[in-house]
């Protein structure tokens, strides 16, 4: 791996996303224009995987890509009987108009919430797991500090902020004792 | 011998309410531990579960009472994009304008916590007289000096008139005058340049790596700024360049020094940003839709995801939203700062360094936290945290108290 990036070779959006079609992936592009006399569009991938290959699948963009993927951060939704949790990257910083977005979407089923931890090939994303895991509650299979992030250290096992379902939390939703719906 | 020194959570050296907990060997440190302080807010919970997308951009305001333009813009740009709501062209400008103005105030604030860190008062109280030039307009333009309320789907909520112009350009006056003088006063006084060159050094791997962002990363001489990579409002129209130390010194160490330059050269960039917006100002509407009932129900009939991304004053900043249709809320939202990503680069930072640098090294890459923290009570080697209603009970028995 060179100074600040994998091996690769520059790569447009599109080329990206031809070398992750063809592993099999679904694969989709987001435009939006921005600008008002030079209008330029704003690009984003999206890419579905499978829950076990998010380390493969990450490895491979480091190696592929010029420069080192500059990590963003972890988001995740409550989609009923499953967890989705969104890897967000961006490539081609550096030159005017050529960066992009990408993006791995997983879905992790709730009765196996696990998923493997991605901190060997990128080190800046250790918060970002901590704190999927307490809010969470998807268990991030060897991650090396598994304290909590944000939340208190006594708060309850088995509440999870950012669920929608019987493990959100209860009767958060008053500000003080008169509060009234 | 080992030493732990905890800096924080609530330390007189910094003032934000993180710990650092730096293991020493004489004066040298030897390994470096953040704990973020277990200070979280809900901010995304209350977005999710009981704001509507409107109240959700004054919420955004008050992520960051500095950054009260970026945060508010992140999630209206993601929403934007998901809904399709139109901007009006003159909107675009003046949205350029009002985050330009935040970065030099926000940099200038910057500018004197740093001086006040390496302990030198004189100059904090000159940055701060010199950076209320630029609040007076924020207070003339948008009515308020921090959360400013300026931003709505599908445009601004007040235009700059005719008359506020010439004041815009009267301060853009103002600072190209004193920024000499500001340059010299961090660039060249000895004591300054003793106490942050080559101290706190970032190298460009470790900066990519660790994916850090805004001026921390640029000072390791990366590249990266997300008006320049991938634009966003009328920034194509400016064709800015990501600032880095080498322009100006024709070297990159990757220093606090090298993070003093940039902010300094990043305030210049934005005066100009700010003429060229003036000059060349579209007239016409600044909100596609005034009704704001109408922009709800947009928003509620809309299903889709986006990524929102703005360069803030202290780096990149990224909301990522996903809409339902028909879920009252925002489905999902998740806010990332520039400080989260930031404070990483602490550890490679500090390690070799001395205990006097920690001030002025974590203050560096401008931190920015929740200024908040839980009120922890340590008795007999025992902890415990104090609960909300706890809290407001003991309020209220002392009320009473006073009372009597």
């Amino acid at each position: 791996m060179g100074i600040s990036g994998g091996g690769g070779e520059k790569m447009t959006a599109e080329e990206i996303m031809q070398k992750f079609k063809e592993k099999g992936y679904e694969v989709w592009l987001k435009e939006k224009e921005a600008g008002v006399k030079n209008k330029v569009k704003r690009k984003s991938i999206w890419i579905k995987l499978p829950r076990d290959e998010i380390k493969d699948a990450v490895e491979y963009f480091v190696e592929i890509s010029e420069e080192y993927p500059h990590f963003s951060i972890i988001s995740a939704s409550d989609e009923g009987d499953e967890v989705e949790l969104n890897y967000h990257f961006t490539l081609g910083y550096g030159k005017l108009l050529e960066e992009f977005a990408v993006t791995f979407k997983v879905l992790i089923p709730k009765n196996d919430l696990r998923i493997k931890s991605i901190t060997s090939i990128i080190p800046a994303v250790i918060f970002s797991e901590r704190e999927i895991k307490e809010m969470m509650g998807v268990e991030i299979e060897d991650l090396p500090d598994k304290r909590h992030m944000f939340l208190t250290k006594d708060f309850p096992e088995g509440i999870y902020p950012w669920r929608r379902d019987e493990t959100a939390p209860k009767d958060t939703n008053k500000l003080y004792e008169g509060w009234k719906e | 011998m080992k030493y732990e020194i905890p800096i924080g959570p609530l330390h007189p050296a910094l003032k934000e309410p993180i710990m650092i907990k730096c293991t020493i060997e004489g004066e040298r440190i030897v390994d470096v531990d953040v704990i973020a302080s277990q200070n979280h807010r809900g901010v995304e919970w209350i977005g999710m579960n009981r704001n509507n997308p409107v109240q959700s951009i004054y919420l955004a305001e008050r992520i960051c009472g500095i950054c009260n333009f970026c945060h508010p813009s992140c999630l209206v740009i993601a929403v934007e994009e998901i809904t399709g709501i139109e901007v009006p062209e003159r909107a675009q400008y003046i949205r350029v304008i009002q985050g330009e103005l935040e970065r030099i105030h926000s940099h200038l604030l910057w500018a004197g916590v740093a001086a006040h860190e390496l302990g030198f008062d004189s100059l904090l109280h000159y940055v701060w007289m010199v950076r209320e030039k630029v609040m007076d307009i924020l207070e003339l333009v948008n009515g308020n000096r921090v959360t400013k309320s300026i931003i709505m789907y599908g445009g601004v909520r007040r235009d700059i008139k005719d008359e506020h112009i010439p004041k815009l350009r009267k301060m853009v006056e103002y600072y190209r005058e004193g920024f000499n003088k500001i340059a010299k006063l961090f660039l060249e006084d000895k004591t300054i340049k003793m106490r942050t060159r080559n101290i706190g050094i970032l190298t460009k791997e470790d900066a990519m790596k660790l994916a850090t962002a805004g001026p921390t990363t640029r000072a390791s001489g990366v590249k990266k700024d997300v008006r320049q990579d991938m634009p966003y409002y009328a920034y194509p129209d400016f064709e800015v360049r990501a600032v880095t130390p080498d322009i100006l010194t024709g070297e990159t160490v990757g220093d606090t020094y090298d993070r003093i330059v940039v902010r300094l050269l990043e305030v210049k960039q934005s005066l100009e940003i700010i003429e060229k917006a003036l000059d060349e100002m579209p007239s016409g509407d600044i909100l596609s839709e005034p009704k704001i009932i109408k922009i709800i129900n947009q928003v509620k009939k809309s299903e889709g995801e986006a990524i929102g991304r703005h360069e803030a004053p202290r780096g990149e900043d990224i909301h990522y939203v996903k809409l339902k249709e028909g879920f009252e809320y925002l489905y999902a939202w998740k806010v990332r700062a520039p400080t989260y990503i930031n404070i990483l680069s602490w550890r490679p930072m500090l390690l070799d360094m001395q205990i006097a640098d920690i001030p002025i090294v974590a203050a560096s890459i401008d931190p920015c936290l929740s200024c908040t923290n839980r009120v922890t009570i340590v008795k007999n080697g025992k902890e415990k945290i104090i609960t909300g209603d706890e809290l407001h009970k003991l309020s209220i028995q002392k009320t009473r108290r006073l009372l009597r």
